[in-house]
């Protein structure tokens, strides 16, 4: 997946025919290897969120352009398209299917997901009946079975239990060590350098510095501390 | 990202078909309800028209049905649409979807609500008395031209309203401005000046009822010159905002947001 140029200018609505911009990204161009591991930091506001997007293709840039190469690409986003009325059979179809998959395909890994939420018999149970923890549970289920070709994770997820965190933790590293092309996105500088093979530093909008973690995640972190770049 | 366009079928009916499955678990009687919904109507105006006020007219029970299932089948499919993609924002913000998904899963929704009540309607008149007629084969022609009208505006909407949320007022105004000027509670030929009714009937919806009116209540077959003037108007425009929609897809993320 090629980056180029990738601008993304946010129009804010003052008042009636009033308006102002705000650069959430400007000039941003880079590749995602097949297979590799892209960490991105960044601070609070630096358009790491957008660009998630952009990547995800939920934003068109507004300059540049994303080549995805065919390639399945989407966000790790818990509860897509939940309907608390629906049991989590149902939910889980459906979302599988918001994520692009076709029915026979999201039919099929319905019983993968049922069996990784470790919900039991509440899985043909409406949602509504369900505790904050057991739904987002069934939403990181079906996010981390159904694959796609990049998947694009933002921050560290909070899901459920302490028991079921270090399952949906181990879930996504297997997926960051294994041939899985992945963009992680965090403000944490620790994660990236456990986890990513190159990392892009976001500031401002802007690739402020791009390569090895272990030598951009320290430099990111006194920056953070005393607010100057080295 | 793109859509496959099965995948995108296919997941049109599940999630229309899921939320007419959520929306009935929503009530003790489910499902019931889409048919005593229309039932408590029909019972409402029976008893209005024919007991208590006894209007002389005939069959103004039937008279007024023809006019009042069509209308608020495309009143609900256009003020359901008018909020439809700002709902869907959260899914919107989650993953890449063609935005024309939203006022399509409303308008297939009323369209299934829609079919059991003009079924329930045609029981109820041959119930009252009318004979059953050759000419009511054209009752599915109807349905159908009603529905590419119900989209055309429903998707028009649809459309509009995220990029001036102040429309949404509008549109509540403007149907009822329709349900007083399509007819429903008169008959254009009698309450209408000459010259006044061809203007009448370029509203769709009036022209639409009167068709309704001539197959249900008079037994004549319809216009079929109106019904395919109807059909074409609409499929041409539907194209168009379709089209407008598709090219401006990818700006209603960051609207919705707004």
């Amino acid at each position: 997946m090629i980056v180029e140029n990738v601008g993304v200018r946010y129009r804010v609505r003052n008042r009636l025919f009033s308006h102002s911009y705000f650069d959430a990204l400007s000039g941003v161009s880079f590749e995602v290897n097949e297979g590799e591991t892209l960490g991105v930091i960044g601070r609070n506001g630096c358009g790491k969120s957008t660009l998630l997007k952009v990547l995800a293709g939920i934003y068109a840039p507004d300059s540049g352009r994303v080549i995805r190469d065919g390639k399945k690409v989407s966000l790790l986003a818990l509860g897509v398209g939940f309907d608390l009325d629906l049991s989590g059979e149902d939910n889980a179809l459906l979302s599988a299917m918001f994520l692009g998959f076709s029915y026979s395909e999201a039919k099929s890994r319905i019983g993968a997901i049922r069996e990784f939420s470790e919900l039991g018999s509440f899985f043909d149970e409406p949602m509504k009946t369900y505790s904050t923890g057991m739904r987002s549970r069934l939403g990181f289920a079906v996010a981390i079975t159904m694959h796609s070709d990049v998947l694009l994770i933002d921050e560290v997820l909070s899901v459920g239990d302490a028991q079921f965190r270090v399952k949906a933790e181990t879930a996504i590293s297997d997926r960051v060590s294994s041939r899985q092309t992945v963009v992680l996105v965090s403000h944490s500088g620790v994660q990236v350098e456990k986890m990513c093979q190159r990392v892009i530093w976001l500031e401002g909008g802007r690739i402020l510095k791009e390569g090895d973690p272990k030598v951009i995640v320290p430099e990111y972190e006194k920056f953070i501390q005393t607010g100057k770049v080295a | 990202m793109r859509f496959e366009a099965r995948s995108f079928v296919e997941l049109l009916a599940v999630k229309v078909r899921m939320n007419l499955k959520a929306e009935a678990s929503r009530t003790y009687l489910s499902f019931l309800w889409w048919l005593l919904e229309p039932a408590l109507l029909v019972i409402v105006l029976y008893v209005v028209f024919s007991v208590f006020l006894n209007r002389g007219t005939e069959h103004f029970v039937v008279f007024l049905l023809c006019g009042l299932i069509p209308f608020q089948w495309f009143s609900k499919s256009v003020s359901n649409c008018s909020m439809c993609i700002r709902s869907g924002a959260g899914l919107i913000n989650q993953i890449y979807i063609p935005k024309v998904f939203f006022p399509l899963v409303v308008i297939f929704q009323d369209l299934f609500k829609a079919l059991i009540t003009i079924a329930l309607f045609l029981v109820f008149v041959i119930l009252y008395g009318m004979p059953l007629h050759l000419t009511w084969l054209a009752i599915p022609a109807l349905v159908l031209v009603q529905l590419l009208v119900n989209a055309t505006v429903a998707i028009f909407v649809a459309m509009v309203v995220p990029f001036i949320p102040d429309l949404r007022f509008l549109v509540s105004t403007a149907l009822l401005l329709m349900m007083y000027g399509s007819g429903i509670f008169y008959s254009y030929k009698d309450v209408l000046l000459e010259e006044h009714q061809a203007i009448f009937l370029m509203n769709p919806i009036a022209n639409i009822i009167r068709l309704y009116r001539e197959v249900i209540i008079d037994n004549a077959w319809p216009d079929w010159t109106a019904l395919l003037l109807i059909s074409l108007v609409s499929v041409c425009f539907l194209c168009l905002f379709s089209w407008i929609l598709h090219r401006n897809d990818s700006r209603y993320a960051r609207l919705v947001l707004e």
